[in-house]
């Protein structure tokens, strides 16, 4: 008898000390940052977010959410109307006075990183896991991803022993309008290197090429994500912008790929080892990612 | 009917019109604050009671004030380099813009946020202090340079000057554009809503410098209202008149250097301001600067705090840049001036 008073106790006591642990997670959520908020939702947190920003815009059903406005340009007041209790972003996220007002306003502001590598990938996901109340799934998403990483690494090594890697450009699209590059530094540098690619541009950052340059690069591939266009009109779309084009073997041989352009926002988010996989196999036919059985 | 009381009535009338706006700037914002709450923290601020509601005090005191605070001064200190602006140049399409010291600016703003991107590291909390200062300081610089060119035989040229404003804007436009080609995604929106202006993240640390400055010239300017009626009927009238033409040539540029290149630096580049308040004064109180300049003063300061309230609450949560709503009030408003004046 007495015995199960006590058990009943230990049960009441701990039901309670888990209720005030979850009292104190943060429960209301401003987002700001594409891959942050993916995060957040691939970590089962989307039920907290009551806003994000501009460049959130994956999955589609954020788009039900109040706007905060673009991430560097946050505004204190309008931030504070949908009372967070956390404002979440990356070290983009600003300007600093209104960081501060929020601040003193009494919301917990945290910063991730968007730097494009693994180790920051780690600190991200471990904070987010402690502030979500879900340290064991945020762990479970990054083994997953080294994992992942991991295995298409080898892969593309052991084939890369006797096979060349493709030369590669990286287009980002503006509805058609001149394509910017992507150069060293920036994380779709990081994603063609990630998928065995060589980036053939050699500059820093993005920037236009003109298309007698594109041409001569005489690229094996060329991704091209365009906010607007997809596939054929895409294709229309940069010939008709760089005539030079038609005739180089990327667009006869029918090398164009498209990529999904919120993938590029924010550092390394939830969905970039899928693109991985994806992009590496279309570059080497033969190769074999990580089953979804095999990962577990 | 006197003509002296169609000023002083048009002065109650933007004295009023200028408290409506400070008023409805305080009380309305994105967060819905009661309007009992409201009026609690605004006595409590001039020593009347205690406010007692921590979250209306905070809201007001430190993000609507400042704000307030500082579009008052902006609006005031533009439209006032506005007027004096129209009076040297004896052009009523002068801006404050015209001896440089906004693309100057600009310059200056844009070195140091592609610079801070892809050369300098700072530390993230000061990272708006040294694009104020590199603002104002570009400002200055480009005026000067200006200034230097139109002067020929210890002569100050207004039209010598006011080409080398245009050459000079041109070449700092040449200079921001190597800058935009350098700057990556990020930072180009951050020039870009740069140039857009923003009364948004004001605190009072950053305000001191420009309310030194604002008042400076809010008192300074109106003094040489005089010179300035003597100025519209030419140089050579102004010095037969007794006036120190070259003297105040020099006051009125430096003036609108240093307040310009203050308000730009404390919220980015806000246009028509300068341009469209000066007009609209005009055609209400006519061309004595005695009265322009004050009602100059009064009717920017209400102006940009109406265009802020805009610019705060159409697309709240997010923010508008304040530069589109006077841009798209002060366009067609210019254009509106133009018709009527044509017919």
């Amino acid at each position: 008898m007495r015995l199960e008073y006590t058990l009943a106790g230990l049960c009441a006591g701990l039901l309670l000390s888990l209720n005030a642990l979850a009292a104190e997670l943060p429960q209301r959520w401003v987002s700001a940052g594409g891959a942050a908020t993916e995060w957040v939702v691939a970590l089962g947190g989307e039920q907290r977010l009551v806003g994000v920003d501009t460049t959130s815009q994956h999955p589609a059903s954020l788009a039900a959410l109040p706007s905060v406005g673009y991430q560097r340009q946050l505004s204190a007041e309008g931030v504070l109307t949908l009372t967070p209790d956390l404002l979440l972003g990356t070290e983009e996220m600003g300007p600093p006075p209104v960081l501060r007002q929020l601040q003193n306003a009494g919301v917990r502001i945290e910063q991730l990183s968007a730097a494009s590598d693994l180790a920051a990938l780690e600190d991200n996901l471990q904070r987010l896991g402690e502030l979500l109340g879900e340290p064991q799934r945020a762990q479970a998403a990054l083994d997953d991803y080294r994992q992942r990483l991991g295995h298409l690494q080898q892969q593309i090594s052991a084939i890369q022993a006797h096979t060349e890697a493709p030369g590669v450009l990286l287009l980002i699209g503006q509805g058609g309008g001149n394509p910017l590059v992507a150069g060293r530094g920036t994380l779709a540098d990081w994603l063609l290197d990630q998928a065995g690619a060589r980036n053939l541009a050699a500059h820093e950052g993005y920037k236009t090429l003109s298309s007698e340059a594109l041409a001569a690069l005489d690229a094996d591939w060329l991704v091209v994500t365009d906010r607007q266009l997809r596939g054929t009109e895409m294709q229309q779309a940069l010939l008709a912008q760089n005539p030079a084009l038609a005739h180089s073997r990327v667009v006869r041989e029918g090398h164009l790929l498209t990529l999904d352009p919120t993938l590029l926002t924010g550092g390394l988010g939830p969905r970039l080892p899928a693109t991985l996989e994806q992009l590496a196999q279309t570059f080497y036919p033969d190769l074999q990612p990580l089953s979804a059985d095999a990962r577990r | 009917m006197n003509p002296a009381l169609v000023p002083r009535w048009l002065f109650v009338a933007l004295a009023a019109l200028l408290l409506l706006a400070i008023w409805l700037s305080l009380a309305l914002g994105p967060v819905n604050l009661p309007l009992t709450d409201t009026l609690r923290v605004l006595f409590g601020m001039l020593g009347l009671g205690s406010p007692d509601a921590p979250q209306a005090e905070l809201i007001i005191g430190q993000i609507r004030l400042p704000r307030t605070l500082l579009g008052l001064m902006v609006g005031a200190v533009l439209a006032l380099t506005g007027v004096a602006m129209q009076g040297l140049f004896r052009n009523p399409l002068a801006d404050p813009g015209l001896i440089g010291v906004a693309s100057g600016a600009a310059l200056g703003a844009a070195l140091v946020i592609v610079g801070v991107a892809r050369w300098v590291t700072l530390p993230v909390s000061i990272e708006p202090y040294v694009l104020s200062a590199a603002a104002f300081a570009g400002g200055l610089l480009v005026t000067a340079l200006v200034y230097r060119l139109g002067r020929r035989n210890g002569q100050t040229q207004v039209a010598t000057m006011l080409l080398a404003g245009v050459a000079l804007t041109a070449l700092a436009g040449a200079v921001i554009g190597l800058m935009t080609y350098l700057a990556d995604d990020a930072t180009l929106r951050a020039l870009t809503f740069w140039n857009l202006g923003s009364l948004n993240g004001a605190s009072y640390a950053r305000l001191w410098p420009l309310l030194l400055v604002a008042l400076g010239v809010a008192l300074w300017l109106p003094r040489r209202a005089d010179a300035l009626n003597a100025m519209l009927l030419g140089e050579s009238e102004a010095r037969h008149l007794g006036f120190e033409v070259e003297r105040i040539k020099r006051e009125l540029i430096l003036c609108t250097a240093l307040g310009v290149g203050a308000a730009v630096a404390a919220a980015g580049l806000i246009g028509f301001v300068g341009l469209v308040v000066p007009h609209l004064m005009r055609l209400l109180v006519g061309p004595d600067h005695r009265l322009l300049l004050p009602a100059s003063a009064l009717a920017g300061g209400a102006l940009l705090l109406f265009a802020d309230l805009a610019a705060r609450l159409l697309v709240a949560p997010a923010e508008m840049p304040i530069g589109i709503v006077t841009a798209l009030i002060g366009a067609p408003f210019f254009l509106y001036l133009l018709i009527r004046s044509r017919s």
